[in-house]
């Protein structure tokens, strides 16, 4: 069973298949070595950091990944906002973006979204590439913006409307996907309401009701709980992680077995709590990218928080990062 | 391209809906109701001042003033279009759903060039006047109404590049009006004679004005020649002025 996760491990992005080199059979033992530390040398070569030592994923999934991000770099006139970043993220994969303010999560979430492209490297959604096929990629693709911006003079039930015919929804498949967000994301009381006379936390959930009308199989949410209440918080945790298991009924990706969820936030507890993996990022880098049940392990082990073991991490890494 | 476009039909349905949706919004607004009741006000009083003071069943003087008022009261219509879009963010919302530039611009457009013709409509109590007051040349109103159209469609989409180009809607303003007042001038037989006698081969301004300006293609039309020069050099300079407003807005190139 090792073997096999490790097979699969292998195939996807650097810090991965580099993070998984001591868990091969010890007939493979010597020739992974020999390639994670190809790989090893090569990412030294770009400045990326792996994760020491720690276990791959116990992810079950074996579809091909949904979001697969390989080597991504981009820079804003002489800042580097993103430097040599890959991951993966598999159907039915809550998976936490974590980092500071300025950190590159944004930035990462809009080259996903198709709104920038990459200088350097490939991103692929649900198989299409963001720069060769993007509007198959936002075909595909639910967001969730950061500051969640809506068209403000708009009711709510004409912005739902609007985003439904734009991505090709109408009649009774319409009124039955409007339907379904209205119901889950509680908007029934304020439909006839606009935009802007509805409160943060309902214009939070607008958002994500207009992100997932066309049922895509992959959900990109930047800071989603931002204005939320603790109540709507706790709610809205339990509602990401449904999402991610709940079978796509429409659209091309129709029959898939779980979205892959990809949202970004700076409390880690948040996403501990929401997340199957934690990817780490700072100034731009991809510092950790590891199994929440894994970090959870292991800062028991060592008798400390979760907070305590990622934010030492991330210092670790960081240092290396900064030679 | 095609991998970056939907397909003509579908990309038609999606302009209609953003056009519908912004004219809306622009009228649901307080701006656009504002500059549009003003305009006419002062159009149709301008034109009542001069018919009750000259006794002249024509509209010669109302159509030869449009080109200049436009320049700057359509800039008025056009600078909300993308500049609102970039301010407020919902331009990142707009794309991520699955449409290019191309049909984001034109459906902009499109609802500009409503409102456009809503101001045109209202003007129209003008001719009816002159119908109950005399009997008017209607082939010369007509033609005039086309160039006032076809010269308002050019500096609109002078307008929504402007609006492409800024988050600030003051900035996409003057980004319109000054451009497009320039290009008009460019064409007045003054300006013209002022750059002819700046160079030796004493045709600068004509030639500038011939290549460039709307207003000598907008005078052909006010003296009822109808020729597919004009339509080519209207949709022309139309045309680019929307490609450049996509190609702005496609991040790739930007």
């Amino acid at each position: 069973m090792w073997i096999l996760r490790s097979i699969q491990w292998g195939a996807r992005g650097p810090v991965e298949s580099a993070s998984a080199r001591c868990y091969k059979s010890d007939a493979k033992r010597g020739a992974a070595r020999r390639r994670a530390k190809e790989r090893h040398n090569e990412r030294q070569a770009t400045g990326f950091k792996s994760t020491p030592l720690t276990p791959p994923p116990s992810s079950s999934k074996t579809v091909d990944p949904m979001i697969r991000v390989v080597d991504v770099t981009k820079s804003y006139g002489d800042t580097v906002a993103v430097q040599g970043v890959s991951f993966d993220v598999a159907a039915g994969e809550v998976v936490g973006f974590l980092g500071p303010n300025g950190a590159g999560k944004s930035t990462l979430l809009k080259m996903i979204s198709t709104w920038h492209s990459p200088d350097r490297g490939k991103i692929q959604v649900a198989g299409f590439d963001t720069t060769e096929a993007p509007l198959a990629v936002r075909q595909n693709l639910g967001y969730l913006p950061e500051h969640n911006a809506l068209w403000d003079t708009m009711t709510v039930d004409r912005l739902l409307r609007f985003i439904g015919t734009m991505r090709g929804l109408s009649g009774a498949q319409l009124a039955q996907r409007r339907a379904w967000v209205v119901d889950r994301c509680k908007l029934s009381s304020v439909l006839q309401k606009r935009v802007n006379e509805c409160s943060k936390g309902f214009r939070q959930r607008i958002g994500v009701a207009g992100a997932l009308l066309h049922d895509p199989p992959v959900v990109l949410l930047d800071e989603p709980t931002h204005g939320l209440d603790p109540m709507q918080v706790v709610a809205f945790r339990d509602f990401i992680r449904e999402l991610a298991t709940m079978p796509i009924t429409s659209g091309s990706a129709a029959g898939t077995a779980g979205r892959a969820v990809l949202f970004s936030s700076h409390i880690l507890a948040e996403v501990a709590a929401i997340s199957d993996r934690i990817l780490v990022i700072r100034e731009g880098k991809l510092l950790l990218d590891e199994r929440t049940e894994v970090l959870k392990d292991r800062a028991a082990a060592k008798n400390t928080t979760l907070e305590e073991l990622v934010v030492g991490q991330m210092a670790a890494q960081g240092k290396e990062v900064g030679k | 391209m095609s991998k970056h476009q939907p397909p003509l039909r579908e990309g038609a349905r999606l302009s209609r809906l953003i056009a519908g949706r912004d004219l809306a919004a622009a009228l649901d607004s307080s701006i656009a109701p504002v500059v549009l009741i003003a305009s006419l006000l002062l159009v149709n009083t301008a034109f009542m001042n001069g018919f009750f003071l000259h006794g002249r069943v024509e509209m010669s003087s109302f159509f030869q003033a449009m080109p200049l008022f436009l320049a700057v009261f359509l800039p008025a219509l056009s600078m909300r279009l993308f500049a609102e879009e970039h301010k407020t963010r919902t331009i990142e919302v707009l794309f991520s759903l699955p449409i290019s530039p191309r049909e984001a611009v034109l459906g902009k457009y499109l609802a500009a060039l409503g409102l456009f013709v809503l101001f045109l409509l209202g003007t129209l109590p003008i001719p009816g006047l002159l119908l109950v007051m005399g009997e008017p040349d209607l082939g010369a109103i007509v033609s005039g109404y086309l160039g006032v159209f076809l010269i308002g469609a050019e500096l609109l989409a002078l307008g929504v590049l402007a609006s492409a180009i800024t988050s600030d809607q003051i900035v996409a303003f003057i980004a319109a009006a000054a451009p497009g007042a320039t290009l008009v001038l460019l064409g007045d037989f003054r300006v013209k004679r002022v750059l002819d006698g700046l160079t030796a081969s004493q045709s600068l301004g004509t030639d500038i004005a011939s290549w460039i300006s709307p207003l000598p293609v907008f005078e052909e039309l006010l003296r009822g020649v109808v020729g597919v020069s004009s339509l080519i050099h209207f949709g022309a300079f139309t045309a680019f002025f929307l490609w450049a407003a996509a190609q702005r807005l496609d991040r790739k190139n930007a």
